[in-house]
């Protein structure tokens, strides 16, 4: 610990003794880096150390308790081999369109609508369309396994029923069990979306459209040359977090195909979870988690090219 | 690099773990003389009234405290895996169930071998085939002490079988159903004058044909002998589901619940003696209305646990004590009247009063006498750590032999692909 008077000596010496102030300085750093440091610590140890030992464990054969063995890149060929990795692969791929695009368009129309001066009420629908966001996921999936009921007399086997449709075995149909799913992250996610594209509209400038309605401009047109363009970035960041939340879709599928690893509703982290925890290896696993990744990267840059595109 | 990984998983484990470390403390803080106090950690899974037979124990041992901790079935086993896995965290003792037995086996060594123990003296208590369950394949370590077992008989709905003019009566209708011909013929009937089908699910028909087999899917060399040991029982299932005999709810699903409700159906063959509970459960108006009775050639075990010492226990001299009293004829019997999980302990099956269980939901019928009957007829398998892997993949086809009309032969073949594959990356 400093004593008492080497807290006022750096005032007066200033000028003289720049090495003094600067170990006061160091020490003002130290103390800095200390109240940030749990973050660091915590992050290091859940965040940090798990990505790295995941990048390790891929190149390894492991079984969780014996001896690691380093196999190279077999892991990786295993799983590019693998048909059902691939089958995983366009299940999460296909869920992403039926689970994610309709979310985004339909959250986009509820936010204008909402935003809408005509609206009465505005705050509890507001909170009612944010409201499945919080819904716990495992209770959402359980009631949507309900409602996709093989027997005829399931809820949505009676209402496909209405159209003449035969009832469909929802849990092993290849559509019927990924139209279940995509509509129970849709459900889920729509609320959420319309927030986030709804604080977009409120910060487009009120001026701008009285500009355009005295220029005499049609609501497509305020559409089209306002609404888009102000609101790229919000667009941008929602379809960003939409698709690397689809590409990790779990619990919705786990739930609704869990015992029976199912391939018709395998996703790709589910496929990787299988390997870890049902067959006990964690090498193929860890390896399908980096592929994962490298895809991830991917399409967000795909993203990022087709985003930097729009309304130009 | 190795001890640096391992010290930081430690570390991680040892912060989330912080809630239940306390004990270890305690228990080291005073070690000293032959009264030392010992401090217990004992994870279960599923509702076994244990705590009552602890305080019982306490009482008798007041040097001995012990803490337990109840949790659901999978997340205890993948607490259990991941602290032994890192070598910190785990229990004094642990529950494993059977269908997980093989898999704790491949890390034995992280594991006290309960012989030099005194395990020895306990084995004539229990039934052989579950003994030997809780060993490896030669006997000379021995994991785990034997808690209940799951053996099986064939519970049926007797108004079904009344509406089709069959025998409702469990004695008559267990002289009809000698083998599985006639289970096939009585399916017949069912279907003919019901138009129901005789049984539910896919899984519980193949299951108990292969419960008969001394050898299911793995022989003691870990090779995969399913086309020698089950294919048989496949046939028979995919022909009697595709004949709409059997029909295709899946176990555990809300429709398969409410079929239970409904008597939609004649039987559910090797169902295991825990499931009364389930039926009870999914069809609370339905006593009075099922019965049971054997299983035509014999019956089998589904489910049950061991109890086990992990090998970062300090006391395990005090927890093999108190496991081989709890696990002894006397308490089973009390976990049985208490929760109804069935001793593993034969010495029970002859107690007048376990015998003269009776069970009015399933029409009065002597529940401990038929499940005991079933127990001692138990033929030991050996399951071999790939065991779930190679059921899912059986059903999975039973189940696209159901739903999707698929070809049976086709998906057996694509199931062994399936199986091949996933076995050969471990």
């Amino acid at each position: 610990m400093p004593d008492v008077n080497s807290e006022k000596a750096p005032l007066n010496k200033k000028p003289f003794s720049t090495k003094r102030s600067f170990s006061e300085k160091k020490k003002e750093a130290l103390a800095g880096y200390l109240y940030i440091s749990p973050f660091f610590i915590l992050f290091a140890i859940f965040g940090l150390f798990p990505i790295l030992f995941s990048f390790y464990l891929g190149f390894h054969r492991w079984n969780g308790f014996g001896e690691m063995e380093y196999v190279g890149f077999k892991n990786f060929s295993l799983i590019l081999s693998d048909p059902l990795f691939w089958k995983s692969l366009s299940n999460t791929i296909i869920m992403w369109i039926l689970g994610t695009l309709p979310q985004l368009l339909i959250g986009i129309i509820l936010a204008y609508a909402l935003n809408a001066t005509i609206i009465k009420f505005k705050s509890i629908f507001r909170v009612s369309v944010f409201m499945p966001y919080v819904t716990s996921t495992v209770a959402v999936a359980i009631v949507f396994g309900i409602m996709f009921n093989d027997q005829p007399f399931g809820l949505f086997n009676i209402i496909i029923g209405w159209f003449g449709v035969d009832p469909i075995n929802w849990s092993t149909s290849d559509w019927g069990l990924k139209i279940a799913i995509s509509t129970m992250v849709f459900w889920r996610w729509v609320g959420y979306n319309t927030i986030i594209y709804l604080a977009g509209l409120q910060a487009i400038p009120g001026e701008l459209y009285e500009a355009a309605t005295i220029d005499g401009a049609t609501t497509r047109q305020k559409i089209q040359y306002i609404t888009i363009p102000m609101l790229k970035p919000i667009i941008i960041l929602t379809v960003f977090t939409s698709t690397i939340g689809a590409l990790q879709l779990f619990t919705e599928p786990l739930i609704m195909v869990g015992r029976t690893y199912r391939e018709e509703g395998l996703t790709v982290v589910l496929y990787l979870y299988r390997e870890a925890f049902n067959n006990m290896a964690f090498g193929t696993a860890s390896a399908t988690a980096i592929i994962l990744f490298l895809i991830i990267i991917v399409l967000s840059s795909i993203n990022v090219f087709i985003a930097n595109r729009i309304g130009k | 690099m190795k001890k640096f990984v391992s010290l930081l998983t430690a570390g991680a484990l040892a912060l989330s773990l912080v809630g239940c470390s306390d004990s270890d403390e305690k228990a080291s803080s005073s070690k000293s003389g032959s009264d030392e106090k010992v401090t217990l950690d004992f994870w279960v899974f599923g509702s076994t009234g244990y705590q009552k037979l602890i305080d019982e124990y306490q009482n008798d041992h007041p040097n001995v405290k012990i803490k337990l901790n109840e949790g659901e079935m999978n997340d205890m086993h993948n607490n259990l895996f991941t602290s032994i896995s890192a070598g910190s965290g785990a229990p004094d003792i642990a529950m494993i169930e059977v269908s997980q037995m093989e898999k704790f086996k491949e890390a034995s060594e992280r594991f006290y071998n309960l012989n030099e123990y005194g395990a020895g003296d306990y084995e004539k208590n229990f039934l052989d085939w579950k003994w030997q369950q809780g060993q490896n394949v030669d006997g000379s370590f021995q994991m785990g002490f034997p808690t209940d077992i799951g053996p099986t008989a064939l519970f049926y709905r007797k108004d079904v079988l009344d509406s089709a003019g069959l025998p409702t009566e469990s004695e008559d209708l267990s002289a009809k159903l000698n083998t599985w011909e006639d289970f096939y013929d009585m399916a017949k009937t069912v279907k003919e004058k019901t138009g129901k089908p005789m049984s539910d699910s896919p899984e519980l028909v193949f299951n108990a044909l292969r419960d008969q087999q001394s050898e299911h899917y793995f022989n003691e060399k870990d090779e995969l002998i399913i086309e020698e040991s089950v294919k048989d029982a496949y046939d028979y299932t995919a022909k009697m589901i595709q004949e709409g005999l059997v029909g295709k709810n899946s176990l555990w699903t809300p429709e398969w619940g409410s079929a239970m409700a409904e008597g939609s159906y004649a039987m559910m063959p090797g169902a295991p003696a825990w499931m009364m509970g389930v039926v009870k459960g999914n069809a609370p108006e339905a006593g009075g209305k099922w019965s049971l009775t054997n299983i035509p050639e014999g019956a089998g075990n589904w489910g049950g646990s061991f109890l086990t010492v992990p090998k970062e226990s300090k006391h395990p001299e005090e927890a093999v004590e108190f496991i081989a009293w709890l696990t002894s004829p006397e308490s089973q019997l009390k976990s049985f009247n208490d929760m109804g999980l069935f001793p593993s302990t034969p010495d029970v099956y002859e107690n007048e009063d376990f015998l003269a269980t009776t069970d009015e939901y399933f029409s009065g019928q002597p529940t401990a006498k038929i499940f005991a009957e079933a127990a001692k007829s138990v033929k030991p398998v050996y399951m071999g750590k790939n065991y779930a892997i190679v059921n899912t993949e059986i059903l999975t086809a039973l189940t696209n032999v159901a739903t999707k009309k698929a070809d049976p032969e086709k998906e057996w073949t694509k199931a062994v692909e399936r199986i091949e594959k996933q076995i050969g990356r471990q």
